[in-house]
């Protein structure tokens, strides 16, 4: 049971890191617009077969 | 050629395809129906620019696309000197521009104008902002002038606006990203306490070494801590700030109740004995912080679009300078100036006009859709468009006495909501005063029996009557509703809408634009000479073709006659021309009897008559009019059916008004009120015991729905509008407002229920933990669920 004293400063460090990762991502403006994101991967797989299709012809 | 059914819709905008119309455009290998040049204009910029897979990624139709202006409206925009508000200058040879788009209706508009911007070699980077309806452009503006990058968006069928982030706005989204921050902190915090809290309270049920509950608690409180000092600072701000002043609201007992959790555990974890509550409190803020933060995202997205006076002005105008013409930004200009007026222009100031003339729309001001015949020695005002001809005005005072200006004003000395007492804040002014009184009650009695139990016992009472459940009640109903009702096509912005629309017991609408569609349409044609009435209307199809007056609409669904030459376009009053040898007059009687002197009086029933003749006689008379939107009458008999009182307010003298509230059976009406009028009847009205819950769309609404106790805007009014609304109506139809009144009197019940059954579980936990018997992992088991299950409830406002 010892090893919580190592592993439960260890969990406190990993949970600092993902709050810093976090913070780093709103400010960085990654959370402005969540309406538009959810849709995003669909736009840009749609946009890829115009061009391969371009580059067959 | 192709043949049409009238149920047919246009595959751009959804609007149904006028009769008689032939326009299309080929998507996806197919021939579409459009309704209009405009649609089809654009839907074949998309389709040729091969885009055309928009059109499978959208989930809503667009709007209807606006007709392309033969000219470059935004000339003005190449001068740096005039966008320094909205374009910065970046590193290297690139410019920023910050613009607001109208017309973004889901987010396949959003990669279709990024798509077409990136496809300009001369753009860099292009974001679409889908909530705030935004654009970020990084271009060269020697490459790609302002001007043309504005028409290209224009072409792509949205409007584009200078974007100037006022101060307000940017300090609500400051505001607005550290919420987010402070429920990002307590969320990760709530986790990790969590996972220690659920040791612990296994620990007390099964046993536990006292060093490793020691070791536990240390770092729950370290975490606690941050969550405490960091994300649940703005509710001790909040209740301070209000008990300084002597109000109890709601944030008192959640302040009281985190705070007093904390210091008990931290105390306990010091002393190595006691309870700690710390998973409680990561939690209890996190949902917390939750709810507000969704709140508030809802009305970001209105307060962002706030309007200030000078985007209601055009960026730039033309003044005399010497001999010539200048052009100069709109702020420059000063009383004694003059200045150059064309068609479709927004007028800058306040004036008079020197020479030349038109026809100029106030709707702004009056709400009359039809616009008034202006010629030289005539008042102009700021903010509104000459529709047709042109000439040179006199500034007569600076922008800041226009009449613009004071109606802005007049705005502020309205926004003043008759002040609304939250169930949520009624209720916990007493219940702050029951715990105290009762936590009171029990100091003294185990002061008395148990000394060495008193602390723990009080303290467990304070944080087992923690209002969680309380607190959530209400913003857990109104998120839930709010949610809905934006599916429904209403966004609520004003977080005490709901409440307030309970107790309106009269609804006022708007006429032009809200409850009508705001466009004139052909009601009745009277064929006066020989022709039958489809040479008549074909004729005056080609005639109204030449203006931009709105009447011309009215006949956009005729394929007009050919041939028609030496047009005379008269601004605001009508238009003469030749053909097939004789020469025609469309417009006002007095106007057509210039050509035909024997015109007699137009005909006797309702409706805007005008004229069509030529030099031997009358040909046709034709009835316009302003029709109702699809839905008004059922919209309008809901209401009724929930026992609301329904009245007309609008500006229009004419007798279109008393005619619409019978068609629609409208309780009441009043007609030619001024934007003060409306003000003083919605005051009177209000301050003899009604509610009044309005519906505008126009600038001359702003102020009234600004002093409404519940304000609705349409799809299409003006942002000012908007921004002084409580709720705005997403599509072109008028029944989610039934909606917003069902779901209000839904979402009272719910948090009704909610509060009940907080209420319930404190009145139950409170007695236990009074008499000793409520171990912690009981309280904090039984605070979590009883949370849970008032959100559940709330989830039930579907």
């Amino acid at each position: 049971m010892d090893s919580l004293y190592i592993l439960i400063p260890i969990a406190v460090v990993f949970c600092a890191v993902a709050i810093k990762l976090l913070l780093w991502a709103i400010d960085s403006g990654q959370y402005e617009d969540l309406d538009k994101e959810a849709w995003r991967i669909l736009m840009d797989e749609e946009d890829t077969r115009p061009r391969e299709r371009d580059q067959q012809d | 050629m192709l043949t049409r059914t009238d149920s047919e819709r246009c595959y751009h905008c959804g609007e149904p395809v006028p009769p008689g119309t032939y326009f299309s455009a080929e998507i996806g290998g197919e021939a579409r129906p459009m309704c209009c040049p405009g649609c089809q204009a654009v839907a074949r910029l998309i389709a040729g620019s091969g885009l055309d897979s928009f059109y499978r990624l959208r989930t809503e139709p667009n709007d209807t696309a606006p007709p392309l202006p033969a000219s470059n409206l935004y000339l003005a925009y190449d001068d740096p000197a005039n966008t320094a508000d909205f374009v910065t200058e970046l590193e290297g040879e690139l410019q920023r521009a910050q613009l607001l788009l109208g017309g973004i209706s889901c987010a396949a508009c959003t990669w279709l104008i990024e798509k077409a911007l990136l496809a300009n070699p001369a753009v860099r980077a292009a974001n679409v902002n889908l909530s705030q309806q935004s654009l970020l452009v990084e271009f060269d503006r020697r490459r790609l002038p302002v001007s043309e990058l504005f028409q290209l968006l224009l072409a792509l069928g949205y409007d584009p606006h200078p974007w100037q982030l006022s101060e307000s706005a940017r300090l609500i989204e400051t505001e607005q990203r550290a919420a987010l921050r402070e429920l990002a902190v307590a969320g990760l915090a709530m986790m990790q306490v969590g996972m220690f809290g659920i040791a612990l309270h296994a620990g007390d049920i099964q046993g536990i070494a006292l060093e490793y509950r020691s070791l536990m608690r240390w770092v729950s409180l370290l975490i606690a801590s941050v969550v405490v000092f960091y994300s649940a600072r703005s509710f001790f701000h909040n209740a301070w700030n209000n008990l300084r002043f002597g109000r109890l609201v709601m944030d008192v007992p959640v302040a009281l109740a985190i705070g007093l959790a904390y210091v008990a555990s931290a105390w306990a974890t010091v002393r190595n004995d006691g309870e700690v509550y710390f998973d409680s409190i990561a939690m209890f803020t996190f949902f917390l912080l939750l709810g507000r933060y969704l709140e508030r995202q809802v009305r970001r997205r209105e307060y962002l679009r706030q309007t200030d006076l000078q985007s209601l002005l055009p960026v730039a105008s033309l003044r005399r300078e010497g001999d010539g013409w200048q052009t100069v930004a709109t702020r420059s200009i000063r009383a004694g100036d003059e200045l150059l007026l064309r068609a479709g222009d927004t007028i800058p100031a306040d004036g008079v006009m020197l020479d030349g003339g038109g026809a100029v729309d106030e709707a702004a001001f009056t709400g009359e859709h039809l616009p008034r015949s202006i010629g030289p020695g005539e008042q102009v005002s700021a903010g509104t468009v000459l529709r047709e001809g042109g000439g040179s005005m006199r500034v007569e005072c600076d922008a800041a006495s226009s009449r613009l200006a004071t109606m802005l004003s007049m705005l502020t000395r309205a926004g003043d909501k008759p002040a609304l007492a939250r169930l949520a804040d009624r209720v916990a002014a007493r219940f702050v005063g029951v715990v105290l009184l009762v936590a009171a009650i029990v100091a003294a009695y185990w002061l008395q029996t148990d000394p060495s139990r008193a602390l723990w016992i009080t303290l467990s009472v304070l944080v087992v009557s923690c209002p969680c459940a309380l607190a959530l009640a209400t913003p857990a109903a109104l998120t839930a509703a709010t949610a809905h009702l934006r599916r429904r096509g209403l966004l609520l912005v004003g977080e005490d809408s709901l409440e307030a629309l309970l107790r309106c017991r009269r609804v006022i609408f708007d006429k032009t634009g809200t409850l009508t569609r705001g466009e004139l349409r052909r009601r009745e044609t009277r064929v006066a000479g020989e022709l039958t009435e489809a040479e008549a209307l074909a004729l005056a199809a080609a005639l109204e073709q030449q203006g931009r007056h709105p009447i011309a609409q009215a006949f956009a669904d005729i394929t007009p006659a050919t041939g028609l030459q030496q047009v005379d376009v008269v601004a605001g009053r009508g238009i003469r021309g030749w053909l097939a040898g004789r020469q025609l007059a469309i417009g006002s009687p007095a106007f057509v009897a210039e050509t035909c002197p024997q015109l007699p009086d137009p005909p006797q029933s309702p409706g805007h008559w005008i004229a069509l003749a030529d030099q031997q006689g009358p040909l046709a008379w034709f009835a316009l009019e302003d029709s109702p939107r699809g839905d008004a009458a059922q919209t309008v008999q809901a209401l009724k059916q929930r026992g609301l009182a329904v009245e007309l307010l609008t500006g229009d003298p004419s007798d279109a008004g008393p005619e619409l509230a019978a068609q629609l059976d409208l309780d009441a009406v009043r007609i030619g009120a001024s934007p003060q009028d409306k003000l003083d009847h919605i005051r009177s009205l209000q301050a003899a015991g009604h509610p009044v819950a309005m519906v505008g769309d126009g600038l001359n609404d702003a102020p009234v729905l600004a002093a409404a106790d519940c304000a609705f805007a349409v799809n299409q009014a003006t942002d000012l509008a908007k921004s002084q609304a409580d709720a705005i109506l997403l599509g072109s139809s008028l029944g989610p407002l039934d909606d917003a009144f069902g779901m209000a009197v839904r979402c009272r019940k719910i948090i009704r229920q909610n509060m009940g059954w907080a209420l319930a579980y404190n009145g139950l936990a409170v007695p236990l933990a009074a008499a000793g018997w409520v171990p912690p992992w009981a309280a904090a088991v039984g605070m979590s669920a009883s949370s849970l299950l008032v959100v559940l409830n709330s989830l039930r406002l579907k």
